[in-house]
């Protein structure tokens, strides 16, 4: 297949530098997660995280984009907020080995931030190689394609201008301008309804598995957990987001092992 | 004597009485669930046969329900997890438990509150079944497996039809 006229796909997204990354042959577990969408303003789903993290057995972990509700420079950093996240990843890759791809909500995390805790930042997307298993890994947003604006706006704040451009703002001035961006966003949103998060586009997903010769994708973003086949060579594993504040208590994990790949859901229990 | 709710089952009417003293917090929130019929068609969606049957989070088609905020852990009221009793179910955060509750179908002294640590909560006692103790057995006899991405979820529904609060 080519990436002609029959892909309603950007150049960018339709033939995406796909970075390779080879797990340790000494890991048994490795983990994913995304959309946590951490924020003060979400205490429970900050603790439940901090809490996982704590008591995970896996050898790696991996989040997948949007940690953050936001994130606007990594001088951000040193806020409380930022800075308790920050100690709870370093206290975590002491343990284990942890790993970051940017979501559309904290792509400006950046690598020194990141280094202080201890967390390698993944391109997206990546193709993982593990327990003889190739897994695609995306944070999801630049596969809908269908949301054309949202596809515009990205190519925007995704330049090296733009970042050079709103990094020189002040950070009082950063947090106005990503809390009016949010806003407009989320109107956006409810004036589309519930499909306005969209899915991602299949045949951009089944070209960017052919290329990478991964059979497996998982990705985040979408919120709408589920494990699938997308086409005939390709499954796909979508994360949940995380939300324990407003009593639902969702957070599901991705564990691949060499058995394969099993969905963690968080749950309320006995 | 404790408030007494009904909760008619598609498998028969459980009579459950409250601990309104031993378990305030619990109580006045699953009143308040009872009386906006948040518990009205939701499913029996976890079910372990000699272990307890819980309920009170998903619609029929498996959709999970909006709640309110999570309520405070009332496991160290002294009550116990023994067999019919009714107690809160929660996340692994001890103090999350909203609107899910479970029938305990077994003596589950491994739930009973130990010490305050995430570990140590436990899980809230707040009432016992008082009548229909044959429709909780019924419940938790069904054949089960796994639907959607959730385990042990009853291979034909069964629903609270309706809760209603015994004035």
């Amino acid at each position: 297949m080519t990436t002609g006229n029959s892909l309603p796909v950007t150049a960018d997204s339709a033939r995406p530098q796909i970075h390779e990354w080879n797990a340790s042959d000494q890991w048994r577990v490795i983990e994913f997660m995304s959309d946590l969408h951490l924020s003060p303003l979400a205490p429970a789903t900050s603790a439940a995280w901090a809490a996982h993290l704590q008591h995970t057995d896996a050898d790696a972990v991996v989040i997948l984009g949007d940690l953050f509700e936001v994130w606007v420079g990594d001088d951000a950093r040193c806020d409380a907020f930022e800075a308790r996240c920050l100690e709870v990843l370093a206290r975590t890759s002491a343990r284990c080995w942890v790993g970051f791809m940017a979501g559309n909500r904290d792509f400006l995390l950046g690598e020194s931030a990141l280094a202080d805790a201890g967390v390698t930042l993944l391109p997206d997307p990546t193709v993982l190689c593990a327990f003889g298993q190739r897994v695609l890994l995306t944070h999801g947003d630049a596969l809908c394609l269908a949301d054309v604006e949202y596809q515009r706006f990205r190519a925007e704040v995704r330049s090296p201008a733009w970042r050079a451009q709103f990094l020189s703002r002040s950070l009082v001035e950063r947090r106005q301008l990503a809390a009016a961006m949010r806003d407009a966003s989320e109107q956006r949103q409810r004036a589309r309804g519930r499909a306005a998060y969209g899915d991602i586009d299949s045949a951009a997903a089944a070209e960017w598995s052919r290329l990478a010769r991964a059979p497996v994708l998982i990705h985040g973003h979408t919120h709408q957990p589920v494990s699938e086949p997308m086409t005939t060579a390709l499954t796909r594993h979508v994360l949940s987001d995380w939300h324990h504040d407003d009593g639902s208590a969702r957070g599901d994990t991705l564990r691949l092992s060499a058995a394969g790949i099993r969905r963690s859901i968080a749950r309320a229990t006995p | 004597m404790g408030t007494q709710v009904d909760l008619h089952t598609s498998l028969g009417v459980i009579g459950v009485e409250l601990d309104d003293a031993k378990a305030p917090v619990s109580t006045a929130n699953f009143l308040k669930y009872v009386r906006k019929g948040h518990y009205d068609g939701t499913l029996f969606h976890r079910v372990i046969k000699g272990f307890m049957i819980q309920t009170g989070g998903f619609d029929a088609a498996l959709k999970q329900k909006l709640t309110d905020a999570p309520i405070a852990n009332e496991a160290n009221n002294g009550l116990t997890n023994e067999r019919y009793t009714i107690a809160m179910a929660r996340t692994g955060a001890p103090h999350s438990a909203t609107a899910q509750f479970f029938i305990n179908a077994a003596d589950n002294a491994f739930l009973n509150f130990k010490s305050e640590s995430p570990q140590g909560w436990g899980y809230a006692v707040f009432g016992k079944v008082t009548s229909g103790h044959e429709h909780v057995d019924a419940i938790e006899a069904v054949r089960t497996g796994r639907r959607g991405l959730l385990d042990d979820v009853p291979v034909h529904d069964v629903v609270i039809v309706k809760a209603v609060v015994a004035e």
